[in-house]
């Protein structure tokens, strides 16, 4: 050994076997019956508030997880259905005399299969049938011909020169069921007008009652 | 250690609700048309009745332009553009309406206006837009004049103002879609014709009249009051006396309203049918109980019923606005957006910023726009009209209207 030793202890210095614990931080506080449970039963406290806690975060986070929004329902068929005015047809052979067709486009644009239930014109003084007869189902997006025939029932009642005549249908899909009136425009009702007048006019082999 | 932890546990609980609550006040925040983080504003100008008889209507069309401005600034619809709405109070009044249009036109930072209601104010608004190129979209004017000028009737339709658009149908369809129903569907054969002289009540009547004759039917008499008195007693007595099975008002609710009320208190016991113009929830207030029956036609098909419209009306409530969005909310808010989207093309068009010529650019881009908006696909035909025709007959049942028939123009 050199000789030095260990440093003599100066006064009021010791040597330690252990740290001695620091002043408390706060003053020491009256037990109560609360916090003697508690400290008879920490772990169990603690447990079970993180427990608690965690319960709580959960379900706070299951509660406001994203919702799969509702499967939205389908439109209604008026909104997806398009009838366009394509012109006049020959009428079918076995039509009553007098009678004139026309034809029409009838387009499903979307949704679920729609049915055509039925196609009806509103004059009292006409009747109307059509080729495919109602009820047919339509095939999204595809273009149905239809041809409709009018014949007249009683000539003094049919309309002269009606500027927006229209065709009531009827469709239907899992949504809903709806009468729809398709105002087919100006060139419908041009060939509408002359085809009446022609069937009611006066040389008409027409069977209509004048 | 199992103080710390625990200290340790509940910051982090603490600290991730605090997180979520952020989260989900931020997605609550409106983000409104005047305080967006956009680097230019736009204002979008509103006309309207916003006070008056007709304010039901007009703050319907004030609250959903509103609501589109919103939701263009929480969307960021168009990049580094904050809409602004300004709106502007025409009391149904031409004059006034031209004097709103004229104060719209010096706002440099107006781009498009929403607006007006009634036909007669668009008329004296048209050429000051115009000649300031600033587009003008109307979600109620169904005049037919307006786009296809004064000759359409005749077949000679020219357009008069490229700047003037609209997302409503007009009165060419309209009155005989009317007229179509009564007959054919009512069987209603003689009708009495009242308008109130003004170019929206007396156009759409004479277009009712029209057809109805067309179809068969017999005018047995045709009046005209005068918009500023309540007391109809006069004409009544006619309407009774006539034998007429329907009346027919080319008109606006605050005079149908008592009209048809004190025609049936004569002793007419026949409903009183009219277009978009009555309807309104505030005729059914002012027509009383023996409105029940009574007809109106409108433009487009019922909003609640189009898929298109339920976010609308969903955004409309949670937006708190005191008014209903009424007739042509859904049509103010396609308006808007209109003005939105073509405002959206200029800019994109232009490297992300306004041109300086804004105006022409935005007007003419309007010619093109094409979106899927509330009340279905919105587009613009050679006139300006909406390509989207649709209508709808409502009935008067109890306290409301309801829909009975809906026809859309294929033409």
């Amino acid at each position: 050994m050199s000789g030095v030793g260990p440093v003599e202890p100066g006064e009021g210095t010791r040597a330690w076997d252990a740290v001695e614990p620091g002043p408390p931080l706060l003053p020491r506080m009256p037990r109560g019956r609360l916090a003697r449970l508690y400290a008879r039963h920490r772990r169990a406290v603690l447990t079970s508030a993180t427990a608690a806690a965690v319960l709580a975060g959960g379900g706070y986070l299951f509660a406001t997880r994203p919702h799969e929004p509702p499967p939205a329902l389908p439109p209604y068929p008026s909104q997806v259905v398009d009838v366009a005015y394509l012109g006049e047809e020959s009428p079918p052979a076995n039509a009553p005399s007098g009678s004139f067709s026309f034809a029409l486009k009838i387009t499903a644009n979307g949704g679920p299969t729609i049915t055509i239930v039925r196609i009806s014109q509103p004059y009292a003084a006409l009747t109307l049938s059509s080729a495919p007869r109602p009820p047919f189902r339509t095939r999204t997006g595809f273009g149905h011909k239809i041809v409709v025939t009018m014949h007249v029932t009683e000539c003094a009642n049919v309309p002269s020169n009606a500027r927006l005549p229209f065709l009531d249908v009827t469709l239907r899909n899992t949504r809903a069921i709806e009468d729809h009136s398709f105002i087919l425009g100006e060139r419908y009702a041009h060939d509408l007008s002359e085809a009446l007048q022609v069937a009611c006019s006066n040389d008409s082999t027409s069977l209509a009652k004048q | 250690m199992r103080q710390r932890s625990l200290i340790a546990i509940t910051a982090a609980l603490a600290a991730g609700a605090l997180t979520l609550t952020a989260c989900g006040s931020r997605d609550e925040d409106g983000g409104g048309s005047d305080n967006g983080g956009g680097g230019t504003t736009v204002v979008i100008g509103v006309d309207a009745p916003l006070t008056g008889d007709l304010s039901a209507l007009g703050l319907g069309i004030k609250n959903s332009v509103d609501l589109a401005a919103k939701t263009a600034n929480k969307e960021k619809t168009v990049d580094g553009i904050t809409f602004k709405v300004e709106a502007l109070d025409d009391q149904a009044q031409p004059s006034s309406g031209q004097q709103n249009a004229t104060k719209l036109v010096a706002d440099k930072d107006v781009l498009g206006v929403v607006g007006p209601l009634n036909s007669s104010v668009a008329e004296s608004m048209q050429k000051v837009f115009d000649d300031a190129k600033l587009v003008e979209v109307s979600p109620a004017n169904t005049n037919p004049a307006l786009t296809q000028g004064t000759k359409w009737n005749g077949g000679e339709k020219a357009r008069p103002y490229k700047s003037y658009f609209r997302t409503a149908t007009t009165d060419a369809i309209q009155g005989p879609f009317a007229a179509q129903y009564v007959y054919n569907d009512a069987k209603k054969k003689s009708v009495y014709v009242i308008d109130d002289k003004k170019t929206y009540g007396a156009g759409l009547a004479a277009t009712f009249t029209d057809e109805f004759k067309k179809l068969g039917g017999k005018i047995v008499g045709t009046e005209h009051i005068d918009p500023d008195t309540k007391d109809f007693s006069a004409v009544a007595t006619k309407v009774k006396n006539s034998g007429a099975d329907v009346v027919y008002y080319g008109g606006e609710y605050p005079q149908a309203g008592p009209l048809s009320k004190q025609i049936k208190a004569a002793g007419a016991k026949i409903p009183l049918v009219g277009g978009d113009g009555i309807y309104s929830a505030d005729f059914i207030k002012l027509a009383g109980a023996s409105g029940t029956g009574d007809l109106a036609t409108s433009v487009g098909a019922p909003v609640e019923d189009l898929p298109s419209a339920k976010e609308f009306v969903a955004n409309y409530k949670a937006g708190g606005y005191k008014e209903a969005y009424e007739a042509y909310g859904g049509y103010s808010y396609d308006s808007a957006w209109a003005i939105i989207e073509a405002v959206k093309k200029v800019v994109e068009d232009n490297d992300g910023k306004l041109p300086d010529d804004a105006r022409a650019k935005v007007t003419e881009a309007m010619q093109n726009v094409s979106f899927d908006g509330v009340t279905g696909k919105v587009s613009f035909d050679e006139y300006g009209d909406a390509t989207n025709k649709q209508l709808t007959v409502y009935s008067v049942e109890g306290a409301d209207w309801k829909a009975v028939k809906s026809g859309t123009y294929t033409g």
